[in-house]
């Protein structure tokens, strides 16, 4: 048989009962729970107001979305002036990247720039000529990505004529001197004469040809492509002309006619994605004025392609 | 009462330390509207790369000079000269080194370590 231990019986006298448990008799801890909760609070509080509005951290090193309006305008001319030059999209995105306010990543950075182009087409910046490059350079970036803005009415299309001034020395010829009142002596009659003097008149270079006209267009079977044509007075197509592309670290001469499927005038040459090029007629032409430069595009098909160009070349007079 | 008030200062400078990092460190006052002249130096050099490509790309020195005003440097030939060092000294993109030294030449600031990045501008 098992023995089974009975509890024993609860105290009934009052002496024997436990205290009840109260605040006096419970063990002290050495911290008062409440005392570091609200000390904590409040320090935070009063870190955060002294560190945000008494004390702020002093800036030194700006982002550009944190510039003021008027500052980041000129930070996007910048931008566009550098992809004029460079052609590379890529960089140009970046740097548009990080004007975009923080939390505002979904901005339409191509969109900005044209609102940004029609905000300074509607300031003196273009009463410059140095302005108004900028805000071509400008039309051009966000044209070449299907945007529109006002400055598209604003500010007339054209090429922008080159503003250096050029001076050219030309030799002055020298005048004879005046007629003296003194008799001359009349000459011997076996003396030599006296070889002419013959001034031939120095003029300015001509160009033989001018760049007329350079056109864009987007296909995905001719992607990337600069056609060139070369013409006479009456639009006939003149064959084995040369033409020079040049960009960042080379350059390549091709010649009219080698397709004569396309013509004698036609001649073409296949871009890189992102580069910008000048093309000229070496000797023959001035370098065209804008760069042409290798962008992503897109077809009417939606289709993805790179935008092409079709330049002609005319006589210049 | 002392209990509590010991406690009370205890959480309050712990409190205040942690709101120090917090307001210095972990979540800092950003500044909007600020100037150009307070952009940090790498994004004037940057800045900078792209006057100088806009210079090359149209060849007029006095608006490339006009448009770095804007960063707010004292001596604007002599910040690209040293921007332009800087990137040859620190190996930077060669592209970038070549426009910098082109703008570098035509503010007549061309330097020794400057003259194998020289390069021959189109005509």
């Amino acid at each position: 048989m098992s023995k089974r231990r009975t509890p024993p019986p609860p105290p009934t006298v009052p002496e024997q009962m436990p205290p009840p448990r109260s605040r006096y008799n419970r063990p002290r801890r050495i911290f008062s729970g409440w005392g570091l909760i609200i000390g904590l609070i409040i320090g935070v509080g009063v870190g955060l107001v002294y560190t945000w509005a008494i004390s702020p951290v002093i800036e030194v090193s700006t982002d550009p979305w944190q510039l003021r309006p008027d500052d980041r305008a000129r930070y996007i001319v910048a931008v566009t002036l550098s992809f004029s030059y460079d052609g590379n999209l890529n960089r140009a995105v970046e740097r548009l990247l990080a004007l975009q306010p923080r939390g505002e990543q979904q901005r339409d950075i191509f969109q900005d720039v044209a609102d940004t182009t029609c905000q300074l087409a509607t300031t003196g910046y273009v009463n410059s000529n140095s302005g108004l490059r900028a805000i071509r350079s400008m039309m051009t970036f966000y044209q070449l990505q299907g945007r529109t803005g006002c400055a598209d009415t604003l500010v007339p299309a054209g090429d922008m004529q080159p503003t250096a001034v050029m001076q050219i020395d030309l030799p002055t010829p020298t005048l004879a001197p005046p007629a003296s009142k003194t008799p001359t002596p009349i000459s011997a009659p076996n003396a030599s004469p006296t070889p002419a003097f013959i001034i031939v008149p120095t003029s300015v270079p001509q160009r033989d040809f001018v760049l007329a006209n350079v056109a864009t267009f987007c296909d995905s079977e001719i992607s990337g492509i600069i056609e060139v044509y070369v013409q006479d007075f009456g639009g006939t197509g003149i064959p084995g002309q040369a033409v020079r592309v040049r960009w960042d670290g080379g350059e390549n001469t091709f010649f009219t006619g080698l397709k004569p499927e396309r013509g004698p005038a036609y001649a073409d040459f296949q871009m890189d994605e992102g580069r910008g090029y000048v093309i000229d007629m070496p000797g023959r032409s001035d370098p065209s004025a804008d760069s042409l430069v290798a962008t992503p595009c897109s077809t009417e098909t939606g289709e993805r392609a790179i935008t092409s160009y079709r330049a002609v070349f005319l006589p210049a007079s | 009462m002392i209990r509590f008030v010991i406690s009370l200062a205890i959480g309050l400078a712990v409190g205040l330390l942690i709101g120090l990092y917090l307001g210095w460190v972990q979540f800092p006052v950003e500044y909007v509207n600020s100037p150009a002249s307070d952009l940090s130096l790498r994004h004037k050099d940057d800045y900078a790369v792209m006057i100088a490509s806009g210079f090359l790309q149209d060849g007029d020195l006095e608006a490339a000079v006009d448009r770095l005003r804007l960063i707010g440097v004292e001596n604007i030939p002599t910040f690209v000269q040293e921007t332009a060092e800087r990137y040859i000294t620190n190996s930077r993109e060669v592209s970038d080194i070549r426009v910098l030294v082109a703008l570098a030449t035509a503010m007549d600031r061309l330097t020794p370590i400057m003259e194998p990045y020289r390069q021959v501008s189109l005509p």
